[in-house]
């Protein structure tokens, strides 16, 4: 970490290197620092009936969030929930999805390579629309369940809790699928043949060997499918019901509802707190084992 | 006691035949050498005997107690084989002794058993200090150690080594070599080592099987193949030889007449680009005139000696031999390192022998010569590669 910081800390005090950072610093203030900043300074503002009162400051956007009078504490805690479960669930489907694409060659390879991309090119209310179709009472997986006599009647898998984390899996689950993959590329062949001699079964050597080789790659999907998840806003809107309200939905009616502009300010700058804590867990755990790594 | 045996094994990648009905047996306690150029197959047949490929036709059969059994589809997790990799394939998120102590650990062996076996394999490969170590950050040759403890650690029936100092220098390279056949000695673990150097293969092997294409060439005890080649190949492979093209004229021995017939005087009298004619033995193979048949001559074999007189023909029949007996220019002499290397021109050839710096001859540059090699140092090999007997 320290080598690190000194890079960045050489490549400013070169010109050239601040040169090359310029056009990502610009970039970075535009688009993320002046509208947080904006963001900060409604939160900190008096609530009123009309959005906002200019220029005035108070923290009851803040307290607001924490009155006993309202579900906000619920919904933030609903939604830090609701990302554990589609972390879990996403982190697992991609690592043995990236195992499978990892394994297989030739034309397999590239059809689970495909499956993983081309649902990106997708836009995001379609993909859930179709989701929609297929989990729905009446739609395909339950139609086969039936007829197959898997199940005597339909299964609820859309307007509640499961529908709303399977409608974000499939937001977050290829990003998950790549990141995963990038890392389980490189891990050497012979180490599994290794594992494998030394009398380990195919499942064995694969959790001995490869899943400790991608365990960054993991943590980088964990990170992609919680910060997605706890910002999450069509998924849960379009398949979970009234009572799957998550942040994201919260904020959206805090702003356009009840016109409560400090309040959706406070919540929001919450929600990318915890999210940045998040990261900053993730990068000490990742620099923890890169320490007992080098010994 | 046979403990391997490979029964006719090909192996295919598509439309490529790495391995080519490949018939082998290891017998318990010995070390053999598959020894051969890159790509001739060696790696493959020790993967197929670990069980990561599986042949497309003939058996593999692996005996601990009693005759060996077929393990032709067994995985390699149910085969009582290690390997020792190429490039050692160390764990790189376990400690070197949890490397060590990794196949116990799939055996179920317990925490305390397995940490003393660990540090007993470890301390025979005097690895002792560097047991909490990260394998990434050791040297080659300390790599090259754990990989040897984690493979012995499991106490293998058979233990397969494909190349494994190939990515060492030449002083560590040596030393390995000699310590592995100490430890072999002291464990008589029954060994199968891959590798292309035949110095390695020589230094050793209780046997070393040449492979050529696919398929093994030859059998034996190092000094056997050295000195009693059945192939061309196998002639050429284990060291620098001189090799000579020469084509079939009719027998013509000393003591025959000069239009005798080829086949039973037992012996053929070849046409050389040396100026002077060689015979080979022709009791076994058939040879027929204007056959082509490669003549080689080993270089330490080859006696150089000042002066231009030839021996008297006479007496060289009453010596017992038709080897080659000529005369020749010295085209240059070469120091490289303790060897002296002499190039002499010979007919239209140009012959190459050696001698350690201490036994180097007394000839110079544009000296005439006389080259002499006995007739059994020289072997001869028909069109196919086969041996001439």
């Amino acid at each position: 970490m320290s080598t690190r910081t000194g890079r960045l800390r050489q490549a400013v005090a070169s010109r050239t290197g601040t040169g090359l950072l310029l056009p990502l610093l610009l970039f970075d203030l535009l688009v993320f620092v002046v509208p947080f900043g904006y963001l900060l300074r409604i939160s900190l503002s008096e609530r009123s009936t009309g959005a906002y009162v200019e220029g005035t400051w108070s923290v009851e956007g803040y307290t607001y969030l924490l009155e006993p009078s309202n579900t906000i504490s619920e919904t933030f805690l609903f939604t830090l929930g609701f990302g554990v479960v589609v972390t879990v669930v996403s982190v697992t489907i991609a690592t043995l999805y990236a195992h499978a694409m990892w394994r297989a060659d030739g034309p397999l390879r590239i059809v689970l390579t495909a499956g993983a991309l081309v649902s990106m090119f997708t836009a995001i209310v379609v993909k859930l629309f179709a989701a929609l179709l297929v989990y729905s009472p009446d739609g395909v997986l339950n139609g086969l369940l039936v007829s197959l006599g898997l199940v005597s009647e339909p299964l609820r898998l859309v307007n509640n809790g499961v529908g709303a984390v399977i409608g974000q899996l499939y937001i977050v689950v290829p990003y998950s699928i790549l990141a995963v993959y990038a890392v389980l590329s490189t891990v050497d062949e012979s180490l599994l043949e290794a594992a494998r001699d030394l009398g380990a079964s195919s499942p064995r050597a694969f959790l001995e060997v490869a899943v400790p080789h991608a365990v960054p790659g993991m943590l980088v999907a964990g990170v992609i499918s919680f910060t997605w998840s706890i910002g999450s806003y069509a998924a849960p809107l379009l398949l979970g019901s009234g009572s799957e309200r998550t942040n994201g939905v919260l904020v959206s009616d805090l702003l356009l509802r009840e016109f409560d502009w400090p309040a959706a300010a406070a919540l929001a700058v919450v929600v990318t707190a915890t999210v940045l804590g998040g990261l900053v867990v993730v990068r000490l755990v990742l620099s923890r084992r890169e320490v007992t790594a080098s010994g | 006691m046979t403990l391997l045996e490979l029964d006719g094994i090909t192996v295919q990648y598509g439309a490529l035949t790495a391995v080519d009905d490949l018939s082998l047996s290891v017998e318990r306690g010995e070390l053999l050498c598959l020894l051969g150029p890159s790509g001739c197959g060696k790696s493959t047949t020790l993967r197929t005997i670990a069980g990561f490929e599986r042949p497309d036709a003939g058996r593999v059969r692996l005996g601990d107690e009693g005759a060996p059994t077929d393990v032709t589809g067994t995985q390699p997790n149910d085969r009582d084989t290690a390997m020792v990799f190429q490039d050692w394939a160390l764990f790189p998120n376990k400690s070197v002794r949890e490397n060590v102590a990794f196949g116990l650990k799939m055996d179920g062996v317990s925490d305390t058993d397995r940490q003393a076996r660990a540090d007993e394999m470890l301390s025979l490969v005097e690895m002792t200090d560097h047991a909490d170590d990260d394998p990434t950050q050791l040297s080659g040759g300390q790599k090259q150690r754990v990989a040897l403890a984690r493979s012995l650690a499991v106490d293998p029936t058979l233990l397969l080594l494909d190349e494994p100092l190939s990515n060492l220098d030449r002083r560590l390279r040596e030393d390995m070599q000699l310590e592995l056949k100490s430890i072999h000695e002291r464990l008589e673990t029954t060994m199968v080592y891959v590798t292309h150097d035949q110095d390695e293969a020589f230094t050793l092997a209780d046997r070393i099987a040449v492979v050529n294409d696919g398929s093994v060439e030859q059998v034996g005890p190092p000094a056997s193949v050295y000195t009693d080649p059945e192939t061309l190949f196998v002639e050429s492979f284990l060291g620098t030889t001189n090799l000579v093209d020469c084509t079939v004229r009719r027998a013509q021995t000393p003591t025959e007449t000069a239009d005798a017939q080829v086949a039973d005087g037992g012996r053929v009298a070849l046409e050389t680009p040396l100026g002077e004619p060689l015979f080979a033995p022709a009791t076994e193979t058939a040879v027929s005139e204007d056959d082509h048949v490669t003549a080689s001559l080993r270089p330490e074999q080859l006696s150089v000696t000042a002066g231009s007189e030839t021996v008297d023909s006479a007496e060289r029949d009453t010596a017992g031999g038709d080897g080659l007996t000529t005369t020749g220019t010295v085209e240059s002499r070469l120091h490289r390192g303790s060897q002296v290397r002499y190039e002499v021109a010979v007919g239209e050839e140009t012959l190459v022998t050696h001698r350690r710096i201490a036994d180097q001859l007394d000839v110079t540059e544009g000296e005439t010569v006389v080259v002499d090699c006995p007739a059994p140092s020289i072997s001869f090999f028909d069109a196919e590669g086969q041996r001439l007997r």
